[in-house]
């Protein structure tokens, strides 16, 4: 088991130490960067469970370390830091994806109860991800003839169907089939369903 | 006294003159005495002819020119050298009640057979003084409206400013108090450490107001002894939040060694405030995202050189030789006053400020300030 890691991206130095000096009153772990490419220069994504990033930085500012950690799929939540006439960029920020934003100066417990939620929902999550980045490789363990075979299965086509849709025999169809039961760990055509409409379109 | 003399002096026609004339005209002899006091001269001095007559017309003098009279008469009477005759100049006169008035003073000879008399011409400047002052009231005022007007548009970046140390200590407050309610093993050192940044960032916040008082601050021009750099520094924090938000990427090149300068702080901060905003406005203004601005201090030969460089559009040709006029504006909601004041305020320190096109195709303004002391 990890322990919570937030990391902290900001430029003013107070802002950074006095958070790190709360979330630490809290028995929450963090490090702290004072750049967003201070913070891609150390690799700690696979560690970081919740993110308080400053909207506007110089450089490299908050929006587009953003898009750089959504670029390389990287799924903790991101609590953006505002200011007071930053709401419009804030709420842009939601809409593409953030968890959620903190205007300064913060309310009491404010940060703690966003922080503490956020990782909340990253843990409850994170499950639930990592089953489909397991199941996602377990697709790419599959020839692309047996990815097509797979889903025309998940469209409910019979053998039959599936060889006249694909230019096959139906005795080829039959070989593609047992192989993707077995390296999707299916055990019925039911739970091989319930998979494939798991990772949506 | 000769004859010839008192002969002319007591003509009825030259008594008339001196009585008509709105001028003081003040004749003394050689050793300083007062032969003659004409009414106006009574009337801005307040004695009588009689009272003063027979009298050092150094009586009529403030210090320090009260004490060296006498010395200046015997030095030109034996050399020819040191005198105002032929010229005149702005002196201070004594009043009989005490009080002193601004006057300009010129000063004639009288030479006739051996016999020398100086007359002196005298304007009270009173009025003309009060108005000067008026004028210089109002420029201070026009000067301080300027400063205003500049800071209501970088509002949000003053906010942020204060902010910063106040989402600190809020969050520093915070955390103490927490760590104080959960944690008993808590120690002093922590709570110290927490208490002693907090007052740190109290302080940050205060300066920052400081900085601003003084830029508000309205009244008379103090000048003294300022380092150029930190003037500089205390203008930029101004526009931290603005250039951050705009993506400027803005240098400033101190000048080493440290200089000081007679200057007035507020006066000067003021030009470098309008300088970079015009910059900013400039870059904002031709949407470039690689805005870039360039301060730069150095050493002219007796002059200390601030630079201020811009990336942007820079001033059309046909403009340029109305960059510091009055009333000229190229901005939608300028004024056009900004440059002209700052133009003003450099002439008050012995200064020139002017504009070249800079090397990365946008404006530079070069503010050029005397290392010698200006009055």
């Amino acid at each position: 088991m990890q322990e919570p890691l937030v990391c902290i991206v900001d430029d003013d130095e107070a802002i950074r130490e006095a958070l790190r000096l709360l979330l630490y009153s809290e028995g929450l772990n963090s490090v702290v960067f004072e750049s967003a490419d201070a913070y891609l220069a150390e690799d700690i994504s696979p560690e970081c469970m919740c993110m308080l990033l400053d909207i506007r930085m110089p450089g490299t500012d908050g929006l587009e370390l953003f898009r750089i950690l959504k670029k390389q799929h990287l799924a903790f939540p991101v609590i953006f830091i505002t200011g007071h006439g930053d709401i419009p960029l804030a709420v842009s920020a939601i809409k593409q994806g953030a968890f959620d934003f903190l205007a300064k100066p913060f309310q009491e417990g404010e940060l703690i109860r966003k922080v503490k939620a956020a990782i909340h929902h990253f843990q409850k999550n994170r499950k639930a991800l990592e089953k489909r980045r397991a199941l996602k490789l377990r697709v790419d363990s599959c020839t692309p003839r047996e990815q097509d075979v797979m889903m025309l299965l998940a469209d409910g086509l019979p053998n039959k169907g599936i060889a006249e849709a694909l230019g096959i025999s139906p005795r080829t169809v039959e070989i593609h089939r047992a192989h993707v039961m077995e390296k999707m760990n299916a055990d019925s055509l039911p739970a091989l369903v319930k998979m494939i409409t798991s990772l949506g379109p | 006294m000769t004859r010839e003399f008192d002969n002319h002096e007591t003509d009825t026609a030259f008594d008339a003159l001196l009585e008509a004339t709105v001028d003081g005209i003040i004749i003394i002899d050689q050793a300083g005495t007062v032969l003659r006091f004409n009414k106006a001269a009574e009337q801005m001095f307040g004695y009588s002819e009689a009272e003063i007559s027979g009298n050092n017309v150094n009586r009529l003098m403030p210090e320090p020119h009260h004490g060296h009279h006498d010395a200046y008469l015997a030095q030109y009477a034996s050399t020819g050298q040191g005198s105002i005759i032929g010229d005149g100049r702005e002196v201070a006169g004594l009043k009989k009640n005490g009080e002193t008035f601004p006057m300009f003073l010129s000063v004639g000879e009288i030479k006739r057979q051996g016999a020398w008399r100086y007359v002196g011409i005298i304007r009270d400047l009173t009025d003309v003084q009060a108005g000067r002052e008026q004028v210089r009231e109002l420029e201070e005022q026009l000067f301080h409206a300027d400063r205003l007007v500049i800071l209501g548009e970088l509002t949000a970046g003053i906010a942020h400013e204060i902010n910063q140390p106040l989402t600190a200590i809020a969050a520093y407050a915070d955390a103490g108090k927490r760590m104080v309610n959960r944690n008993s093993a808590v120690s002093n050192n922590e709570i110290d450490s927490i208490c002693e940044r907090i007052a740190e960032q109290s302080r940050r916040a205060a300066s920052v107001v400081e900085r601003l008082r003084k830029l508000v601050r309205s009244g008379t021009v103090s000048k003294g002894q300022h380092e150029i750099n930190q003037i500089i520094r205390n203008t930029l924090l101004l526009f931290e939040y603005e250039v951050k938000k705009l993506n400027i990427d803005l240098r400033f090149y101190p000048l080493e060694p440290l200089v000081e300068l007679y200057v007035d702080e507020i006066h000067i901060q003021q030009i470098m405030v309008n300088l970079i905003k015009n910059g900013i406005d400039a870059i904002a203004d031709s949407g470039a995202s690689n805005g870039r601005i360039e301060i730069r201090v150095s050493k002219l030969a007796s002059d200390v050189v601030v630079s201020v460089s811009d990336n942007g559009p820079g001033v059309p040709e046909q403009y340029q030789s109305q960059l510091f006029d009055s009333f000229f504006t190229t901005k939608p909601k300028g004024v056009g006053l900004g440059l002209s004041i700052c133009k003003t305020i450099t002439g008050a320190h012995g200064g020139s400020l002017t504009y070249t096109e800079s090397k990365q195709g946008g404006s530079t303004f070069t503010l050029s300030l005397p290392l010698e002391l200006i009055g």
